[in-house]
């Protein structure tokens, strides 16, 4: 699913991937840690194609992202389910509208896509609060919806930046159960965390970056 | 493409929906130069008679030396109007002489009016374009006189004329004030929404969905705004013509072809704006 060869990424003379070799395949569930500043959501974001590399190739779902075109970008991009350190919602819509919205541009018809976000916001518990504008909710309640709405379109890829950030222990671990269903169901998921507590409750593949490359690949703890 | 429509209609009457009182006062700003434009065209067409006055002639008078008998008069005339085809060379009728004297020569009136014009010799008028060339006849054996030239339709012709050009130069600064009032209009939406753009690009967005909801935005006001324009346009060319007619312009109402080019600029100027302002300012590449 995922395949990066040799990729770096420098910012103004500062080096924060160096060369970084990875291999995804589809199906898998990995987690992607290390300190701050180590350039986890700068890889995140070079999945999808928010940032461009440096150096080196990136291939998801069979394309390469490096390279990739702006009219290609939408394709790629439907394939992903991000779900974003800061949420990204939007402030002018409710909570359902922020995931029909995306589900209508989708191509979902307007019932089927009122029905799916019904379904996943009560499945994260947020469908008492379908009308409430972002601003409104809790961080945790924020990062919900970004979850739900990832979601909701059932995509290939899911890619969360810290989506544990904002939650209690309870939500996390069912946040965790969630991600590991939809992994279950055929989907691969990339979690870029430094919450530890949430690597040791799932033994799934870790990646530890270091030094702007990989500096342990496999279950965790080592 | 369904899709895509049915999201255009829903975002843009959201984004129109958003925006309050600003969309009909934005419609309106549109219609104001749009209106105005049409209604300096269509008064416009109401000076071409008068701008065809450049082209017409000046009527000089003639005098011709007394001693010409008819046959030389006759001879006289006929050699003017084959020299120069665009005079139209006329003997002044008998009747007519007395009066025609008196305007040239006004200290002849007294005398004119106690003698009759038996005593008067033969006055011939030359309609034309060229009243200079007439009066270079003045130098002819068989000329006593030429007299006064008057190049009054000239003159108006000619304001009219530029009058004319300035009109039509207001009509087209107004057009490019619309032209710029769209794109200035697009731009600050585009601005507005750039957070919810760039959010749409990372979940997937095509270039027509981010698009359809601001041609949406701007083509519903701009429908207004055309229907206001040909209405104002009639209502104000119908209250102008009040103040035409009584100066003997041929006034017509606005000419369909004017109201046309309304409705049409009305509302394609402002999408096209909108075209070319979204290209510049909301398809940028968001990778870093």
């Amino acid at each position: 699913m995922i395949k990066i060869r040799g990729l770096s990424k420098t910012y103004e003379r500062r080096s924060v991937l160096n060369g970084l070799d990875l291999t995804v395949e589809s199906g898998e569930m990995v987690f992607l840690t290390g300190p701050s500043g180590v350039g986890k959501t700068t890889l995140l974001r070079m999945l999808y194609a928010a940032e461009k590399p440096t150096t080196g190739e990136i291939w998801v779902a069979g394309s390469r992202v490096d390279t990739m075109s702006r009219a290609e970008l939408p394709e790629l991009r439907r394939k992903i389910g991000v779900i974003f350190q800061d949420f990204k919602l939007l402030r002018r819509k409710t909570v359902l509208e922020n995931i029909t919205f995306v589900l209508r541009f989708h191509g979902v018809p307007p019932r089927e896509a009122h029905g799916r976000a019904y379904k996943v916001l009560k499945r994260l518990g947020l469908h008492h609060r379908q009308s409430a504008l972002p601003e409104s909710l809790s961080g945790g309640e924020q990062q919900r919806v970004a979850i739900a709405r990832a979601l909701s379109y059932q995509p290939r890829l899911i890619l969360a930046d810290e989506p544990t950030g904002n939650l209690d222990a309870d939500l996390a671990a069912e946040l965790l159960s969630l991600l590991c269903d939809i992994n279950y169901q055929g989907a691969t998921v990339v979690v870029a965390t430094h919450d530890h507590a949430l690597l040791e409750s799932l033994p799934a593949r870790t990646v530890v970056l270091h030094r702007g490359g990989v500096d342990y690949d496999g279950a965790w703890p080592p | 493409m369904a899709a895509v429509i049915r999201h255009a209609l829903a975002e843009g009457w959201l984004l129109l929906r958003s925006r309050g009182i600003i969309s009909p006062v934005l419609a309106l700003a549109l219609a104001i130069p749009v209106s105005l434009a049409g209604v300096t065209v269509s008064v416009r067409g109401w000076l071409d008679p008068v701008i065809d006055l450049t082209d017409q002639g000046s009527m000089v008078t003639v005098l011709l030396h007394p001693r010409l008998d008819e046959a030389s008069r006759a001879d006289w005339m006929k050699k003017q109007s084959d020299r120069h085809p665009g005079w139209k060379v006329k003997r002044v009728p008998p009747h007519e002489l007395a009066e025609r004297m008196s305007a040239w020569f006004p200290y002849l009136k007294d005398l004119l009016a106690r003698e009759g014009s038996e005593m008067l010799p033969p006055l011939v008028e030359i309609t034309t374009s060229e009243p200079e060339a007439v009066a270079a006849l003045a130098e002819e054996i068989s000329v006593i006189a030429v007299g006064p030239t008057s190049p009054v339709n000239r003159v108006v012709g000619r304001a009219a004329r530029r009058l004319s050009v300035v009109l039509y130069a207001v009509a087209v600064i107004l057009a490019a004030s619309a032209v710029l009032l769209t794109a200035v209009w697009v731009h600050l939406e585009v601005h507005r929404n750039a957070e919810e753009i760039a959010i749409m690009r990372l979940m997937g967005a095509t270039e027509a969905t981010v698009r359809g909801p601001f041609f949406v935005a701007v083509a519903l006001p701009a429908l207004i705004a055309a229907v206001v324009s040909v209405s104002f346009t009639v209502l104000a060319v119908m209250w102008l013509a009040g103040f035409a007619e009584p100066l003997g312009l041929p006034v017509t109402g606005a000419p369909a072809a004017v109201l046309a080019v309304q409705v049409f600029g009305a509302v394609v100027l402002p999408v096209a704006t909108a075209f070319v302002t979204l290209g510049r300012y909301a398809t940028s590449d968001d990778r870093e």
